[in-house]
């Protein structure tokens, strides 16, 4: 029992200690290997022409904004997605244009939030996770001298070694999500790109 | 005798009809460890083949009967044969091989191997290593003059283009150019070499004679930071009038007019736009679209991106059967 407690303490120690360290010193909280890219620039999926009043407008438009939604919806598979752009566009015969860009205005504005938002949760957890880092060491330490203390009070050595495999447990398990939704804000990008590029091509 | 005559002209009428463009390309998938085969005609992947770990640089042998891919994890580079689609053999590179280029023959082959500073020299017909050279540094993008002769090899921890001398297999000289030169591509007529640099974000053309520096591709969207343009992979037509310059995150592939060094157009293609390939005709360009997942195909003469294509994860390298 002992020597597992040791193990928890140092298996803690490793983790807490990755999780520590920020590739980019400009964003000391940012917890993914991925670069942290703050907002998507409408240059880089966007070759059309310019949006004008319709980076305000679109909300305006009931059927566009229902549209919106349904299509940054991560639920709505992308190839669906696509096809809903295409069938909405080629209905749209005279204002083609004017809908094209109000659906990408509205589409650009949605899931750049949607990152944003998916962005500033990591950037809390990962703080989170380094107060975690920081109890769950000042906890190793005091276990240390619990366990060389005598005469040795076994209860409370039970009862501090518990807590710790208890925390030591939601931090690795937040750390595993953590890397599952790095991935998140790319796949936005993915989506937001090609999306943009089907508006694109249904204009020509 | 009438019954067999149409049947010939029939047959005949059979083949006129069929496209003229019917090409085979060969992408190489850097995270889902594949190769996906595209079909030209129907633009269409009509094959995924599973390859060793990490396939990035990919090029048909110059009789068109086999792929050549890099598997940097695996420490070699695999064979496939064009015909059956399967790994059929594989060259005995250094560690960590990244990329490789040919001679004009199609009989030597130079490996960048990543990990140990060295340049693998590989005799294609007898798939055996013939030797090394020691560049000193970490080897990236590599090329080689029309005439066999030179040697490119680009380094981005000396930011420089390493001039070989092919015979001796020695650096003759040192070219710096701009932060992490990437890829280096010699105009048809070897007057000047063109290398991009991604970091630097731009394309430094060089004199191969003098071994200097004449001149610079600049690069400007509307809109996109300067840290989005990373200039990678760079084509050049045969006629030597244009050249096409993936441009990496900015998400575009620039149209440059070779005689002023000045950017045309820019088409938007796929996310992370990293290399691309002609059609023997060279009616179109694919490009490789590392995080759309997806290679595009532009219409040369028109300039205008007409096709998108989804492969598997991370496309790195694209090579067309000659």
């Amino acid at each position: 029992m002992r020597s597992g407690i040791v193990i928890v303490g140092a298996v803690a120690l490793a983790v807490a200690g990755t999780a520590a360290r920020a590739a980019d010193p400009r964003y000391p909280d940012w917890p993914c290997t991925q670069a942290k890219v703050p907002v998507i620039s409408l240059a880089a999926v966007w070759a059309g022409p310019a949006l004008d009043d319709a980076e305000t407008k679109w909300k305006d438009d009931a059927k566009i904004s229902a549209l919106v939604s349904k299509l940054s919806a991560r639920k709505t598979p992308l190839d669906e997605a696509e096809k809903s752009v295409k069938e909405f566009l080629a209905g749209s015969a005279t204002d083609k244009t004017a809908n094209a860009k109000l659906l990408f205005a509205g589409l650009f504005d949605t899931l750049n939030a949607q990152r944003s938002q998916v962005m500033s949760g990591l950037e809390r957890v990962s703080r989170k996770q380094r107060e975690a880092a920081d109890k769950i060491r000042e906890e190793t330490l005091a276990l240390q001298t619990l366990q060389s203390a005598t005469p040795r009070d076994e209860a409370k050595v039970e009862a501090l070694s518990n807590e710790l495999i208890w925390k030591t447990r939601i931090f690795e398990d937040r750390h595993k999500v953590v890397r599952f939704v790095c991935e998140v804000p790319t796949t936005i990008d993915q989506r937001l790109f090609a999306l943009g590029r089907v508006i694109q091509q249904g204009m020509e | 005798m009438l019954r067999m005559w149409r049947v010939g002209l029939l047959s005949g009428l059979a083949l006129a009809a069929a496209p003229a463009h019917a090409f085979i390309a060969y992408v190489s998938n850097e995270k889902s460890n594949t190769v996906s085969v595209i079909d030209t005609d129907s633009w269409t992947v009509t094959k995924t083949i599973k390859v060793g770990q990490r396939p990035r640089g990919i090029d048909f042998t110059r009789d068109g009967k086999f792929v050549m891919v890099a598997v940097g994890d695996d420490d070699t580079i695999q064979v496939i044969d064009a015909k059956t689609q399967a790994i059929v053999d594989s060259l005995p590179s250094g560690p960590d091989p990244e990329l490789f280029a040919q001679d004009a023959a199609g009989k030597i082959l130079y490996v960048a191997n990543e990990n140990d500073n060295t340049v693998t020299v590989i005799d294609l017909e007898k798939r055996a290593r013939l030797g090394d050279i020691q560049v000193g540094v970490e080897p990236e993008g590599m090329t080689i003059s029309p005439d066999g002769k030179t040697l490119i090899n680009t380094s981005e921890t000396t930011n420089m283009a390493h001039f070989i001398d092919t015979s001796s297999r020695q650096i003759v000289a040192n070219v710096l150019v701009d932060a992490r030169p990437r890829f280096a591509e010699f105009k048809h007529d070897s007057s000047e070499l063109w290398v991009s640099s991604e970091i630097g974000g731009t394309v430094s053309i060089i004199d191969p004679k003098k071994h200097e520096v004449t001149g610079k591709v600049t690069f400007e969207i509307p809109g996109l930071r300067k840290e989005a343009i990373q200039p990678v992979g760079i084509g050049m037509t045969r006629d030597d009038k244009t050249a096409f310059v993936a441009l990496g995150p900015a998400n575009r592939v620039a149209v440059v007019d070779v005689a002023s060094r000045k950017v045309t157009k820019y088409l938007l293609v796929g996310q992370r736009v990293w290399h691309m390939a002609f059609t023997p005709d060279e009616k179109y360009l694919l490009t490789t679209n590392g995080v759309s997942n997806d290679v595009s195909v532009i219409d040369v003469a028109a300039q205008k991106v007409i096709k998108t294509i989804q492969v598997g994860e991370l496309p790195w390298g694209i090579t067309i059967a000659p």
